[in-house]
Parts: C-alpha cells; sequence; structure tokens
C-alpha cells in the first residue's frame, strides 16, 4: 500500500467520521463545526490525489460557509448548546431508507461505471491551475456564470426579504 | 539545515512581535517582557468554566497556533528559504487565515461565557467580510505575476514592487490584513474596554499562553505576506535576502501595530458597512486598473 492510499484512507476515514459525529452530537454548534471538519478532510483527500487547487479551495471556502451556518443554527434553534439533550436524528425510517439508497448507489456507480484509464502522467499543480482557469473560461463559462448569476439573484431576494420595509411619508 | 533556519526565524519573528506589540501599547521597549509574561502565565491557574464545552475550549487556542502556523508556511525569507513552494500558494494563505475564524468561534463558544460569546460571534462578520479584501487585492498580484507561487510572485517585482505598482491594492490589504489579525483598531473580537478581553477573556495559565502565541505568529504571518506580496519580498541592493526580509517583516509590524493605536475602535455594524460598500468596489477598481496595467506597461 503506498502512502498516497495510506493517507487517502485516513483522511476518507477522518471524514466519515466527523459526518458521524454531526448526528451523535447534541449541539447545534457542534454539530456545523463536525461537518466543517468533515469538508476538510474531504479537501485533504483531493490534496493526497494532487488535485492541489481543488484541495485549498475546498478547505478555504468550507471554513466560512459552514461558520456561517453555524451561527443560523444558533439564531434558529432554541437550544443551541445541546444543554437540553436534543436529538439531531429526525425520520429516522425515512432517512435511513434514503441513506442506505444513495450508498448504495454511490457504491455501484463507483464500481460499474467504465472510468477510462488511470491516469498516469498527473500535471503539476502550477499547470493544473491553468488549465482549470482556460476550462473556467472556455467550455464551462456557462455553467458557471450561470450558477453565479443566480446566487446573486438568490443572495439580493434574501437581503430585500430581510430587511426591514422603510414607513413612507404619508403625502401631504 | 534550511528546516533549522526556518525555525529559528520563526522563533525570532515571534520574539520580536511580542516585544513590538508591549512597545506599541505600553510606549516601552521592554526586551524581557514576552519571557517574564509567559513565566507569569506558566505560573497562573488555569480557570474551567461550570458548563463549558471542553473540546471547543482546548482546542480553540491550539488550532489557532497551527492556522497561523500554516498560513507562514508559503512564506518565503530568500531564495530557497520557505518551507513549501506551493503552486496556489497565495490561496492557501487564504486558506489558513480562515481556520482562524473557526478557532476564535471555538474559543467564543467554548467557555460559555457572555463576552466571548459576542466576542467570537463578532469575528465571524469582521472575517467574512476581511478575507474578501484580502484576497481580492492578491489577485491583482497574482495577475501581475501571472503565478499564485509566492517565490514567483516576489521576483514579479524585480523591475517595480507592487507597492508602487497597485498602491490601492496595497492599502485595501494592509486594512483587511490587520482586521484579519485584529489588531487595534480592528480588535473587535477581544475589545479591552468593552468586551474586558471578549475571546481571550475566560482563558487563563498556559491555555492563554498559547492563544496569545498563536495570536502573535499570525501578526507575523500578515507582515510577512504584506512584505511578500506588495513590498518585494527578499529583493533589495547590499544586504543578503534573508535580512531584507527580516527588515521589512519587522518594519511593517511596527507600523500595523503603532499606527493602529492612533485610529479609534470603530462599530461593528459601520465596519461591516465599509468593508461591503466601498472596500469590495475598491478591490474590484483595483483588479481592472491592475488588469489595465498588465497589457499596456508590463513591468
Amino acid at each position: 500500500m503506498s502512502l498516497q492510499v495510506f493517507f487517502l484512507l485516513v483522511f476518507g476515514g477522518a471524514a466519515v467520521w466527523f459526518g458521524i459525529v454531526v448526528f451523535l452530537t447534541h449541539s447545534m454548534v457542534r454539530s456545523a463545526l463536525a461537518l466543517l471538519f468533515s469538508q476538510t478532510a474531504i479537501g485533504a483527500m483531493f490534496l493526497v490525489m494532487q488535485a492541489e487547487f481543488l484541495g485549498v479551495l475546498q478547505i478555504m471556502m468550507m471554513a466560512t460557509e459552514m461558520s456561517i451556518m453555524a451561527i443560523f443554527m444558533v439564531m434558529f434553534m432554541m437550544d443551541p448548546g445541546g444543554l437540553g439533550e436534543m436529538d439531531m436524528k429526525h425520520q429516522r425510517k425515512t432517512s435511513l431508507a434514503a441513506g442506505l439508497v444513495a450508498f448504495f448507489g454511490a457504491l455501484a456507480v463507483a464500481v460499474f461505471a467504465d472510468w477510462g484509464p488511470v491516469a498516469t502522467d498527473i500535471p503539476d499543480a502550477g499547470e493544473q491551475v491553468r488549465l482549470l482557469g482556460f476550462e473556467l473560461l472556455g467550455r464551462s463559462m456557462l455553467i458557471f456564470e450561470s450558477a453565479g448569476l443566480t446566487i446573486l439573484t438568490a443572495m439580493i431576494a434574501a437581503t430585500a426579504v430581510a430587511v426591514q420595509a422603510r414607513e413612507r411619508k404619508p403625502k401631504p | 539545515m534550511s528546516e533549522w533556519l526556518l525555525i529559528l526565524a520563526l522563533v525570532i519573528g515571534v520574539y520580536a512581535v511580542a516585544v513590538l506589540e508591549s512597545w506599541a501599547s505600553g510606549n516601552r521597549l521592554r526586551l524581557l517582557g514576552p519571557v517574564v509574561s509567559a513565566l507569569a502565565l506558566l505560573g497562573q491557574e488555569s480557570v474551567l468554566h461550570r458548563k463549558n464545552d471542553r473540546l471547543f475550549f482546548e482546542t480553540s487556542p491550539i488550532l489557532l497556533l497551527i492556522a497561523a502556523l500554516l498560513s507562514l508556511a508559503i512564506i518565503p525569507l530568500a531564495p530557497g528559504l520557505i518551507v513549501t513552494d506551493l503552486a496556489t500558494g497565495a490561496l492557501f494563505f487564504n486558506a489558513a487565515l480562515a481556520y482562524v475564524l473557526v478557532a476564535l468561534i471555538m474559543a467564543g463558544w467554548g467557555p460559555d461565557g457572555a463576552y466571548g460569546m459576542i466576542g467570537g460571534w463578532r469575528f465571524l462578520g469582521q472575517l467574512i467580510a476581511f478575507a474578501m479584501l484580502v484576497v481580492m487585492p492578491i489577485t491583482a498580484v497574482a495577475m501581475r505575476a501571472e503565478s499564485l507561487s509566492t517565490i514567483t510572485i516576489v521576483e514579479s517585482q524585480a523591475q517595480l514592487w507592487n507597492i508602487a505598482y497597485q498602491p490601492l491594492g496595497f492599502v485595501l490589504f494592509a486594512i483587511a490584513g490587520m482586521a484579519m489579525a485584529f489588531v487595534p483598531p480592528f480588535d473587535l473580537p477581544n475589545a479591552e474596554g468593552e468586551l474586558a478581553g471578549g475571546v481571550e477573556a475566560e482563558y487563563t495559565g498556559v491555555r492563554r499562553m498559547v492563544f496569545r502565541l498563536g495570536r502573535m505568529v499570525l501578526i507575523l504571518s500578515v507582515a510577512s505576506a504584506a512584505t511578500v506580496f506588495y513590498l518585494g519580498g527578499w529583493l533589495g541592493p547590499w544586504l543578503p535576502a534573508w535580512a531584507w526580509s527580516a527588515v521589512k517583516i519587522l518594519a511593517v509590524t511596527a507600523l500595523m501595530l503603532a499606527g493602529g493605536r492612533m485610529f479609534p475602535r470603530i462599530r461593528e455594524g459601520t465596519l461591516l458597512a465599509w468593508a461591503w460598500k466601498l472596500g469590495i468596489p475598491l478591490a474590484l477598481v483595483n483588479i481592472f486598473l491592475v488588469g489595465v496595467l498588465v497589457l499596456v506597461v508590463p513591468l
């Protein structure tokens, strides 16, 4: 077993373990940060698989995103610290079934899909950044631009809904 | 050999930052000050709070230290004197600093104290706003160097330092860097006088010492990044490369710590409004200007 496979297993295991912790804890903040570290472990997996830019990006984005989720949980839940021993698991049978279907579906795709030949000559990290840039501004431009525009629209709409309406002065 | 040199540079750098900080706040240059403070903190009782989140409370200072150390890993002090020359170095710097936020939220939440918690959540807004103002000027720096590698970025400034090539970017980066390292006047998460220490308030003894140490490394890291991205890193005449790095980093640290004290602390809402409504548009203007400059006057 090469060192690469070993670290892939370690970070993969960490990602799964932190994913489980999300549901084992009672505290909303712990749950959010467990999800954060699960995603960080996935970023570390990217790094192990020599996808440096994607790994660093994943590690960077998740820290802020999951922290934002944590503060929303604190704002909206009645027991964010978990002192009342709130259970994180709801609709057990449905979620268990959905989880199993998703797991075996992903497993089937991983095992039965034709992945083509394994890449042997991986471009170095600098070249990867360059190639990614050309991809983002070439073939995938439409997808990313429309996704970005959709998110921007949603952000503006959410802010507009959240901002308190100003009282208009009655006309004299 | 170079590993030991880097560790030595780190220790000296952190010590110098600690001395400079006490000089900036106390107006007295006490060269043995950090040693005395460290000994005092080692002897102090470690207080634990009721109903704390022990895991967060213990992890936070260590995570702060690790995040700050990681962000230093991509800083070159001289050609070849760098921990790791990542092809995504400039991005990695920001990725590591994002975990300062996680550490501060943990420190705020962990001890179950009101001041700490307000400080931690305050920093959430502050970091997210100012992380954008770190990334966007770095984008302009990377545009000129045509690389994210910090060594290439320094080499790209051989003709003209970035502080002269893109002064707007430097101003934005300096302000945002200070906000990321929460030095005055951006010390909202641990504001003395209004939050009684904020995120640091509940920490005592060894834990507080590790927390302070992490903070010093963080300040050193931000000053080093400003040097590498805008002040030509190790470039300079007469002195050897490492000496130029040291002089510039310490000068930036001193300016940051002493200059920041000249300004009053700003209210959280106002600070965030400035960052989003003024800072982000200016950063976009900077990217546009540098883009034009790179095409018209490639230096």
